[in-house]
C-alpha cells in the first residue's frame, strides 16, 4: 500500500532532502521541487488521515 | 540589485524567524527540552510550516517563480483549514483547558492559525515588492545571512526527523492521537497504527445532528422498553379550529387568566380558556439577530409574560402591552406589531444536552425555573432535563432521570433505558414535571427533587404529539394536526 510509507518520519527525510539540494546541489532544482511537492502531499494526506472523522472543523455550524 | 535585497532580506529573515520560532522551538525546546510530543495533526501543522519556509528557500535559491508562490500560497491557505481544524476541538472548552503545551498562554496547536496568517500576509507584502520580469530569475549565488538560514533550516529539518522517528516510528507508523512525552531513550518510544484503523469518513464530524421531527419517533406502545405501562384513557377529543399561521408546535395553560398559549412554529397565540378564540397573537421574525429557527415549545413565564423556545434551545420572551410601539416592533415581529412587547431573545447553554435538539420547555414559577427536555439522535440517545434559573437563564441543574424505585415501573429488559422516549411536550404542576414522549404515546412524570421518573402512562389515540399543558386536574395534549386529546392529570 502506497500510503503505509506516508510517515511523519520519512517525510522530514524528503524535506531535509529538498533542503540539502537547495543548498548544495543547485542545478537538481527540478528533483528538489518534485521532493517538495511530494512532502506537500504527504502532509496534507496524513493530516486528512487525522481529520477523516470531521473533515470540517468540529463546530457549531 | 537594491531591489532585489529589498525582496530577499526580509524574505530571508521571515524564513529565518520561521525557523528559529515556531518550527526550532516546537522541536528543541518543547520537544527534547521539555518531552512534548505532536499528535498527528500537529504533526502536519508542524510540517506545513516547515514546507512553507522550505518553499521560501526555493524563491532565495531560484528567484520567485510562479510555482513556488503557487505552492506557498496552497500551504498557507492549507496551514489555516489545519489550524482552525485542530484548534476546534478545543475552543469551546471551559478557559485554560486544551492539549498539550502552551506558548505565551496559547496551546501550540492555535499558534499554528497565526502562524499561517503570518506568512499569507508576508507573501503578499513580498509579491508587492516583486518587479516584472523578476519571476525569470536564475539560480542565485547565496548571500552569508541567505546559507546560514538554509544551514539552520537543514538543523530544524533534521531535529524534525530525529523527534518524528522516536515519536512516530518508521513506516508504516505514524502519528497518534495521543501521544506519550517524548523521550531519547528508545525504551520510552511507543510506535502506534492506530491512525490506519478504518473508520468513517464525515464532513462534520459529531456535529452533524438532524434536525428533530416527532414523526422520527414509533407512537407505538408495545415498542416501549416500559414494562406494563397503565393506560390513561382519554377523557375527551377535541379538534383545533384556530387560524393559526402553521402547523402547531406546542401548548401552555395560565390558571390566573384561564388562557392558553399556542404556538406555531413562528407563531405565538394567546387563546381563551376554551380554545374558542386567539385573543392575542403575534408572529416573530425568527431570523433577527439570534437564530430561532423554528419554536418547538412555548411557557408562561407570568400572566402576562410568554416564552417561546426554539428546538436548538434559543428563545425569545414577549411581554403582552396593548399600547405596544408598532414601528419599533417592526424588526421583532412579522404580524400583529402592536400585541407584545420583545422582553429578550437569547440562547439556553447546556452541558449534556450540548448535542441534542429539545421540543418541550415548561416554566416551574415555585421555583423560578425554567425545563427543557431533549429529544434523542442518531448520534446521542439521552433523556436530558435540563433547568435554567429564570433570574438569569442560565443552566442550574441538570440531569438523566431514572425510575424511580417504589414507582412500580420497571423496563423489559436489562439494558433497557428511557433514552428512546422523545419528549415533544412539557409542563408543570404540583412540583412535578409532565412530560408528552412522542415515542410510544407515553405521559412520562418527572420528580425533579427525586431526578426520577415516578409515573408513566399510555394514551391511546394519539398519533403525532406534539405539545402538552395542564389545566386543573386534566392534561390537554395535542398532535401535529391539532387534534387535542384530554386526559385526566395522574
Amino acid at each position: 500500500m502506497w500510503h503505509h510509507s506516508a510517515v511523519e518520519f520519512l517525510n522530514f527525510i524528503l524535506i531535509f532532502t529538498a533542503g540539502y539540494l537547495v543548498l548544495r546541489r543547485p542545478e537538481r532544482q527540478r528533483l528538489a521541487f518534485g521532493l517538495l511537492v511530494t512532502s506537500c502531499l504527504l502532509m496534507a494526506t496524513l493530516f486528512l488521515i487525522g481529520a477523516r472523522g470531521s473533515i470540517l472543523p468540529g463546530l457549531n455550524y | 540589485m537594491a531591489t532585489r535585497n529589498a525582496l530577499y532580506t526580509p524574505l530571508t529573515l521571515a524564513v529565518l524567524a520561521l525557523v528559529v520560532g515556531p518550527i526550532g522551538i516546537a522541536v528543541f525546546v518543547l520537544g527534547f527540552g521539555l518531552g512534548d510530543s505532536p499528535c498527528v495533526l500537529c504533526w502536519a501543522q508542524r510540517t506545513g510550516m516547515v514546507l512553507i519556509a522550505l518553499t521560501g528557500l526555493f524563491v532565495i535559491r531560484f528567484g520567485p517563480r510562479p510555482r513556488y508562490i503557487g505552492l506557498a500560497v496552497l500551504l498557507a491557505g492549507f496551514g489555516l483549514y489545519m489550524g482552525l481544524r485542530h484548534s476546534s476541538l478545543h475552543l469551546w472548552r471551559d478557559v485554560g483547558q486544551g492539549f498539550s503545551a502552551e506558548i505565551l498562554g496559547a496551546h501550540t496547536y492555535t499558534w499554528s492559525m497565526f502562524i499561517y496568517w503570518a506568512c499569507v500576509v508576508m507573501m503578499g507584502a513580498l509579491l508587492l515588492m516583486l518587479k516584472d520580469g523578476e519571476a525569470a530569475s536564475e539560480a542565485r549565488r547565496l548571500r552569508p545571512l541567505e546559507r546560514v538560514t538554509l544551514w539552520l533550516f537543514l538543523v530544524a529539518a533534521a531535529g524534525n526527523a530525529v523527534q518524528a522517528f522516536a515519536s512516530t516510528g518508521p513506516p508504516p507508523y505514524m502519528g497518534q492521537g495521543d501521544p506519550v512525552r517524548f523521550s531519547f531513550n528508545p525504551g520510552n518510544w511507543v510506535w502506534s497504527l492506530e491512525e490506519w484503523t478504518p473508520s468513517p469518513v464525515s464532513l462534520r464530524g459529531r456535529w452533524a445532528i438532524e434536525k428533530p421531527d416527532a414523526a422520527l419517533a414509533s407512537i407505538d406502545p408495545a415498542s416501549s422498553p416500559l414494562a406494563n405501562v397503565p393506560v390513561l384513557p382519554a377523557a375527551r377529543r377535541a379538534n383545533l379550529g384556530l387560524p393559526l399561521d402553521g402547523p402547531i408546535t406546542d401548548l401552555a395553560y395560565d390558571a390566573p387568566t384561564d388562557r392558553f398559549l399556542v404556538t406555531t412554529e413562528k407563531g405565538i397565540y394567546i387563546t381563551d380558556g376554551t380554545f374558542g378564540r386567539v385573543v392575542r397573537h403575534t408572529v416573530v421574525d425568527t431570523g433577527f439577530s439570534v437564530d430561532l429557527a423554528r419554536f418547538a415549545a412555548g411557557a408562561f413565564l407570568g400572566s402576562d409574560t410568554v416564552m417561546a423556545v426554539s428546538e436548538n434551545k434559543s428563545y425569545v420572551i414577549l411581554r403582552e402591552n396593548d399600547k405596544a410601539d408598532a414601528a419599533a416592533n417592526y424588526r421583532y415581529f412579522l404580524a400583529s406589531f402592536d400585541k407584545f412587547d420583545e422582553v429578550s431573545r437569547s440562547r439556553f447553554t447546556t452541558v449534556r444536552a450540548k448535542m441534542m435538539y429539545v421540543m418541550s420547555a415548561a416554566f416551574d414559577p415555585a421555583s423560578g425555573s425554567v425545563y427543557t427536555v431533549t429529544v434523542p439522535n442518531t448520534r446521542v440517545k439521552r433523556l436530558v432535563v435540563s433547568r435554567f434559573d429564570r433570574r438569569d437563564m442560565t443552566l442550574s441543574e441538570e440531569f438523566t432521570p431514572a425510575l424511580a424505585p417504589g414507582s412500580g415501573l420497571a423496563f423489559k429488559t436489562e439494558k433497557g433505558s428511557l433514552d428512546s422516549f422523545y419528549a415533544t411536550g412539557a409542563a408543570f404542576a404540583g412540583g412535578k414535571l409532565y412530560v408528552i414522549s412522542a415515542a410510544f404515546g407515553t405521559l412520562l412524570t418527572i420528580d425533579p427533587q427525586a431526578r426520577a421518573v415516578i409515573g408513566a402512562f399510555s394514551v391511546p389515540g394519539l398519533e403525532r404529539p406534539i405539545g402538552l399543558a395542564i389545566k386543573g386536574s386534566e392534561a390537554f395534549i395535542v398532535d401535529a394536526d391539532g387534534a387535542i386529546t384530554v386526559v385526566p392529570l395522574p
